[in-house]
Formats: C-alpha cells, structure tokens, sequence
C-alpha cells in the first residue's frame, strides 16, 4: 500500500467514525442535531396509560390488495360518553414505537392528563403493501404511492375505511376541529394532502421533515397554496437544516417554501427550523410543545 | 489495511444512509455513464418499433409499415431478417430461444426460429406489443380492443384476456415477473397488476408517475418498456426515456436522440449494458451502467 492510499484510508475511517457517532456527515457541515427527548416525552408517574391494541387491515377496497399493520391507541380518560378527537399518523410503526425517536402515545397520555390536549384516540397506520402472489417475488411496496401522491385518494382510504372501522366500537367527533394527521417524510406531505384535500375532515397537520418536493409532484404546494383561498388547516411545520437534498428536491429549501406560502396566504402556521437531518429526533423532542400548540383551544 | 478494518469503515458509512427517504433514491447518475451518449445504429426506415435482444446480444428490430423484421450485431452491422412480417409490431425473445413478434396484419402471435422460420402461436389476436415470460407464458396488449391478452406457456397455448377498459400499449414484466406494467399513450401513469399463478392480473393501480409531459402537450405517450436488473423500469415517451424507481417514483428523464417520439426500448449487447431505442425512421443505442434482465423459468 502505498503511502499517499494509507492517509486517505486513515483519514476515511477517522470522518465514518465521526459521522457514524453522529458528529457530521460525509457531505455537508457538522450538525448538531443533538435533540433529547424530556419531559412529557417520558413516563410520567401518577399518568394514566392509555391501552395500544395492535390491528391489521387486509379489507381496503381503496387500496386494493395491500395488507397492513396498525395500532389504535385509546386515552385511559375515554369514557364514551362524549365524542373523542382523532389524530392519524403515517408510518404508525414508528411513531406508536414506546422506544422509538417520537413516543407518542406517551405524549398523549401526558397530555391528555395535563388536559393540555384534548381526549384523543390515536390511529398509527402503517403503509400497505401488495403481497406477491409467489414466495420468490417481491410484495409492492405502496408506500410512496400512497404517501406522495397528490389526490384524495388517503383521504378516502381513512374516511372510508379506517375510520368507519374504529367508529364501530369507539364514539369519535366528526368536527375537524377534533381531527388532526401527521407524519415524517413522505408521511408528511400525506398528512397535508389529506388536509388540503378534505378540510372538512382534517384541519389540524403535523409535518416532521416532510417531502414537499418532487416525489410525485409535491413540490408544487407553496405555488397552489398562494393561489388558493385560504383553507381552514393549522399545520405545524418541522424541519432541519441538514435534510436530504437529492433528485426529487431540497427539503430544507422545500420546507421553507411551505412556510413562506402559509404566512404569505395567512394560515394558522407555526414553523420550527432546527439544525437535524432526515430522520425524527427533532419532530420527536418537539412532539409535545408541537400537540399543545396544534390542540389549543379544543384542549379542555 | 485488514479486512476487519475495511469492514468497519465499511459499517460506519453504510450506517450514514438515511432510512426513510432516500434508500431507493434512483437518480439518472446511477444509469448514464460521462461521454457516452446515443449513437445512430440504423436509419431509413418508415417506422421502428419491437427491439429486442437474443441470447448473444444482437438486437432485432420492426419497421411496422414496411413488414421488416432487422438485426443488429454487436459491431453495429445491420441485416434483414424478414421482409414479409404483415405489419410485426412488437418483438421479444421466448426462453426457448425463439423470437416472438406481434403479426398483427394476420392477427397472429408468431414465433420465429434462428433461419427466420415463424410458426403461429396464437390467432384471433390483435396485438402491438408483448412480453414472454421464463415459462413461455405471453401477454400482449391489444389498443383498439382495449385489452390485453395471455397466451399460457404450456402446449395448449391457451388464451384469455386478462384486463379490459384500457387502451393498453406498452407491456413488460418486472425482474422478479411477479408485477405486469403497462403503458395507456394518453394517461400520466403507468397501468400496474399483480400477476398470478394463471396469468391473470389483479390489484390495478396507477402506481408509476407522473410520467413527464413534453412541453405545450398533455398527454405523454408512454409507448414500450424495459427493466434492468435492479428494477428500474424505462418507458419510452415523447418527453424522452423516462427512468423510475422499483417503489413507481420518477428517476429522470434520459434525453431523446431526435426531436420526435421515442417507441419503444431494450437492453441488448453481450453484457446486456446497452440501451437501444426505437425512434420514428431510426434506431439509436447507449452504453449505460445498468444492465438488462432475462426472465427465468419459474
């Protein structure tokens, strides 16, 4: 090995070791993206828990064909008595995960006891997939077909299906003040086009890192939302600094833009640009200042 | 440097990958290779279509309005193969070693042997393009009859159809031959089925898109297919060869070699890394990166 190589591989293993501790990354400058999870992230002693049942739905006739996982979550505080709010997250998997970088039903139980937010049952839908008819052949994935495309399409899926199912056994509100989706990535950008296509179903959107870039389209939002009347959605924005930037787009750049074409047609908005990358460390340390803010005035 | 120790770097780097978004992100860069671009391999025909490749690597190719079948040897030498193919649209290789084409003037499926020799595979069908399976098993399209049929692979040659209410034009089989696509000239998407054990199709979905437009047009014309070994799918349209991921995202747009429509598309060469397009009165090749697929028997 000649010298010049020995240095370069030196050097190579010193910058995979920093960037695999989280230290920087291979391509762009060091980023902290150091964010923790406290406080009402966390289990609360004297908090009352909320149940976790895990589901699968095979049924979907708008999604024909794909099987998914899911998880309800019900608040210890639902009673019945009166209608609960609903929030749906993209990616349920992750984000129903107790150890997991959001936690969020831990948040709810917080929350919900704090009456910081209002008695909310939790819908954690993964996306579907088509199982192959063959054991050598590969299930298609519909995640990205049902996440980044711009239609009704998942807003029928859930107004159809998946909350018509849970209304079978749960009272849930039908007003959209009380129902709000969320979700990272291209989960994100689901969250708003569900929103942006039924507000009358959907008026509250939580976006972790969302895809609004040219996926299937996305990055026309902040164009069509300039040029559109106002629609009633509150929607929570957040995004890191050091976000991929790739063929599809620039998802800081792509944030940013959303933020701007809210404020720009006065939308009830809030945008928290911080320094992390593609994954849910930010939107998870945020997830309970993030469900107060989204939940204000139905809290009580 | 040890192999533990390029292992570790090797860890750590894949461990910088993020997981949610850009796993699969497929971009053009991954496809073309710097300073090769298209090369005219023929010219002055009426109107290509039906590339396909032979186990060396030679490429056949239609001129549908002139009922000529030609092929391409490797070092560019162009020969006529057949020149009474009643219209022959679209083209592929059968597992057996057989070239299948679309006799569309007879309403034939035929398949040619090595001498240009053709028998009849299937009558009563009308067809412009087709994909064989590893098991023999063909589907074809059918535009004005808005369908598309399957032909089984066994001696019966059974055939059925097995979708309707589009007017399908394109049609290829993922690597894996479990996904059927297929290409409507006016829709912004790709068509995509399960296939099943009978070769019928299930689970429609429109799940590659949007297709680029052309600028000042609002259809694409999707027209023929291929796919390379790592799934990537390329769908020839008149905004160019347009590449998507294995999930149905758009990975790029490769340019055309000429203004008008591109036709249709295959891999071909001995290494199967070599794009070759079908384009109005002439046909252009590629080396690229990726590498094309042969269906295995299943």
């Amino acid at each position: 090995m000649t010298r010049a190589r020995h240095w370069l591989l030196a050097r190579l293993g010193t910058l995979a070791l920093l960037a695999g501790l989280g230290w920087g990354t291979v391509h762009s400058a060091a980023a902290a993206d150091d964010y923790k999870l406290e406080g009402d992230s966390l289990v609360q002693e004297g908090v009352p828990q909320g149940t976790v049942t895990k589901l699968q739905w095979k049924e979907s006739k708008v999604f024909p064909g794909t099987e998914r996982d899911w998880w309800l979550y019900v608040p210890k505080q639902y009673d019945g008595s009166k209608p609960a709010a609903v929030m749906i997250f993209q990616d349920g998997g992750s984000y129903v995960d107790p150890n997991g970088q959001f936690r969020t039903t831990v948040v709810f139980d917080n929350l919900i006891h704090k009456k910081q937010m209002p008695v909310t049952i939790g819908i954690f839908l993964n996306p579907g997939q088509i199982p192959a008819s063959e054991p050598d052949q590969k299930p298609r994935s519909n995640r990205s077909f049902e996440y980044d495309t711009l239609s009704d399409q998942y807003a029928r899926f859930l107004l159809e299906e998946i909350l018509p199912e849970v209304s079978q056994t749960y009272k849930l509100s039908e007003r959209p003040e009380h129902r709000a989706i969320g979700g990272i990535s291209s989960g994100g950008i689901c969250a708003f086009t569900a929103a942006w296509e039924r507000p009358d179903a959907f008026s509250k959107v939580l976006s972790h890192v969302g895809s609004f870039t040219n996926i299937r389209g996305g990055h026309v939002y902040p164009s069509v939302i300039r040029k559109t009347e106002r629609k009633p959605i509150r929607v929570f924005l957040q995004e890191g600094s050091n976000d991929l930037d790739n063929l599809h787009g620039n998802w800081p750049l792509a944030n940013q833009e959303m933020a701007a074409a809210l404020k720009f047609s006065k939308y009830d908005y809030r945008f928290e640009y911080g320094d992390g990358g593609h994954n849910g460390k930010h939107g998870g340390a945020l997830m309970p200042e993030s469900l107060r803010w989204l939940w204000r005035e139905t809290a009580k | 440097m040890s192999r533990a120790v390029a292992g570790w770097i090797a860890l750590c780097l894949i461990s910088l990958v993020p997981t949610v978004a850009s796993a699969q992100d497929m971009a053009l860069s991954g496809v073309l290779l710097d300073g090769e671009g298209w090369q005219l391999v023929s010219q002055g025909h009426k109107f290509t279509e039906g590339p396909a490749v032979d186990a060396e690597g030679r490429v056949y190719f239609t001129d549908v309005p002139e009922s000529k079948i030609f092929r391409v040897e490797p070092d560019g030498k162009v020969t006529l193969f057949d020149d009474k193919t009643a219209n022959t649209n679209g083209l592929m290789f059968g597992p057996d070693g057989l070239l299948y084409g679309c006799r569309n003037g007879d309403k034939q499926i035929v398949a040619y042997n090595a001498q240009g020799e053709y028998t009849v595979v299937a009558e009563g069908v009308q067809s412009n393009d087709l994909v064989v399976a590893g098991n023999g098993s063909i589907w074809c399209t059918d535009p004005p009859g808005e369908r598309v049929w399957h032909i089984s692979g066994d001696a019966s040659r059974t055939k059925k159809v097995v979708a309707e209410g589009i007017r399908p034009n394109g049609v290829i089989l993922t690597p894996d031959q479990g996904t059927l696509v297929v290409t409507e000239s006016q829709e912004p998407v790709l068509w995509t089925f399960r296939v099943e054990r009978d070769g019928s199709l299930s689970h429609k979905e429109r799940y590659y898109g949007p297709v680029q437009l052309p600028s000042r047009a609002d259809r694409p014309g999707s027209d023929g297919m291929t796919v390379d070994s790592i799934g990537r799918l390329y769908v020839a349209t008149r905004a160019g060869l347009q590449m998507f991921d294995p999930t149905g995202r758009l990975g790029g747009a490769i340019a055309k070699p000429h203004p008008g429509p591109l036709s249709n598309v295959c891999f071909g060469g001995p290494q199967l890394d070599t794009l070759y397009v079908t384009a109005g009165d002439k046909v252009y090749r590629r080396k690229v990166q990726a590498k094309g697929v042969r269906y295995q028997g299943r």
